[in-house]
């Protein structure tokens, strides 16, 4: 999929918020969109959705099956959560056998089970997220959009999200997501479009620091920190309990 | 786009939304058929202009039901603003025939129809066509009105009900027979004034091709907002 030359404004003689933008993501991509709050994040992805059109430019080789999961999903309407997203399945082109068994698994991966004959009015913010993230999922995109998705998500579900853009790009998709949160550092393999003034540059990313705890016995201690420090990692601190 | 028509259409009937035009109907057919029998060109010709306003506002309250955000969600779902589009207006279609099913079989139930009194009255089958003639002509205008006044193309709910009302006011005042511009209403006088005459060749075609008009050219501006908001 590529941005040839793209520019948008919302309205005429205001500000473009998008100026000449060229890029591409090629199939088996992740690209993070950053840049500061309001900057055009939203905008850019929505554009890549199909959901605005540039006043000059165009975005070419969008993949049919787009999958667009917001920043904020409208939990307002009068549907439960398993009627929504077997609804939206349909949407999608799904036949309803396919359907429910997509949204099954889905649920249970996000532990949205218990939940899905709930209404939506009456989820959490972050459940109402999680059915977000379904409907954006179910029907197996080529280029997923993914809206600020760590927005509300419980840790253990923020912890999903590389796994599911993993998944995503090895089935050959592509993924495009934003984030101002810092979290783009554990998806695998991203590539960074960083948005300012309306233009895009592509720094490197800062390499983000892990902790792993590691249980040794008494008498390898000392040889499992040299042997981590061999390895050019640091070691933070060894407990030794009394 | 099945689909979305479906969940749209349960959408509507679950929030209850629906009851407002439809009581709105059935108490404006009560009050014209509640006062005595009339002939059926006449009866249908009130009631399609009746319709109208309530068609439009029906179809407005459908339109916003739906959260933007979710408009954006059905619009990836279905394969782009185009059928998404379609799949709003072939929603509309169906609560809009609804009322117009309503409206006609009404005045039946209530007894409010009665034959030709005098020689010279259009016949009883004559009003009738030109009745169900006047209620299916009114639909795609009021349809695509309501359209218009929606969120989705004027952008918020107030903007919309100015659209709604000032085409509703104009549609009575400038929709007269003596108006040098009647072609600035929505046709709804006029296809009132050519029912209650009955069966006249000349004015219903005339009249069709004005509604028809009138409806693609609203149609062209639906499109046309939906796509600068797009």
């Amino acid at each position: 999929m590529r941005l040839d030359g793209v520019w948008l404004r919302y309205r005429r003689g205001e500000p473009w918020v998008l100026r000449g933008v060229e890029a591409s993501v090629a199939a088996g991509e992740a690209v993070a969109v950053v840049g500061r709050n309001g900057v055009g994040k939203s905008t850019l992805l929505k554009l890549a959705a199909g959901l605005l059109r540039p006043q000059r430019g165009a975005v070419r080789e969008r993949p049919a099956r787009v999958g667009y999961v917001p920043e904020r999903f409208p939990a307002d309407q009068p549907f439960t959560a398993r009627r929504y997203l077997l609804g939206m399945a349909a949407i999608h082109g799904l036949a309803p056998a396919d359907g429910r068994r997509a949204v099954g698994e889905w649920a249970e991966r996000l532990h949205l089970d218990p939940l899905l004959d709930s209404p939506l009015a009456e989820l959490s913010k972050g459940s109402a997220q999680k059915v977000g993230l379904v409907q954006g999922l179910v029907h197996r995109p080529d280029l997923l959009i993914l809206d600020e998705p760590w927005e509300g998500l419980d840790a253990a579900t923020r912890a999903k999200v590389p796994a599911i853009v993993a998944q995503t790009l090895d089935r050959g998709g592509r993924v495009l997501i934003s984030d101002h949160l810092g979290e783009v550092g554990s998806l695998p393999d991203v590539r960074t479009w960083e948005l300012v003034d309306g233009q895009l540059s592509t720094p490197e990313l800062a390499p983000v620091e892990c902790v792993i705890e590691v249980a040794v016995t008494g008498a390898e201690v000392d040889a499992a920190v040299a042997s981590l420090r061999a390895a050019g990692h640091r070691v933070l601190g060894v407990r030794i309990p009394s | 786009m099945t689909a979305l028509i479906r969940l749209r259409l349960v959408a509507f009937l679950r929030t209850g939304r629906a009851l407002a035009p439809l009581l709105s109907v059935l108490v404006v057919l009560g009050v014209i058929y509640g006062g005595g029998q009339a002939q059926a060109a006449e009866a249908y010709g009130f009631s399609a202009a009746v319709l109208f306003p309530v068609v439009a506002w029906q179809t407005q309250i459908l339109f916003n039901v739906e959260p933007d955000t979710q408009r954006q969600l059905s619009t990836v779902a279905v394969g782009g603003l185009g059928r998404e589009i379609v799949a709003g207006l072939l929603t509309a279609l169906v609560p809009a025939f609804a009322l117009v099913a309503i409206a006609l079989a009404l005045p039946w139930a209530l007894g409010g129809i009665t034959g030709p009194q005098r020689p010279g009255d259009p016949s009883l089958a004559s009003g009738v066509v030109a009745g169900v003639w006047a209620h299916l002509l009114l639909v795609p205008p009021a349809l695509l009105l309501g359209a218009v006044a929606s969120r989705a193309a004027v952008g918020n709910a107030a903007r919309g009900l100015a659209v709604l009302a000032g085409c509703t006011v104009l549609a009575f005042a400038v929709g007269t027979k003596d108006s040098p511009v009647p072609w600035l209403a929505p046709p709804l006088l006029p296809t009132a004034r050519a029912t209650v005459d009955g069966l006249a060749a000349g004015p219903l075609a005339v009249q069709t091709a004005f509604a028809a008009a009138w409806a693609a050219v609203a149609l062209v501006g639906y499109v046309t907002l939906r796509r600068r908001n797009a």
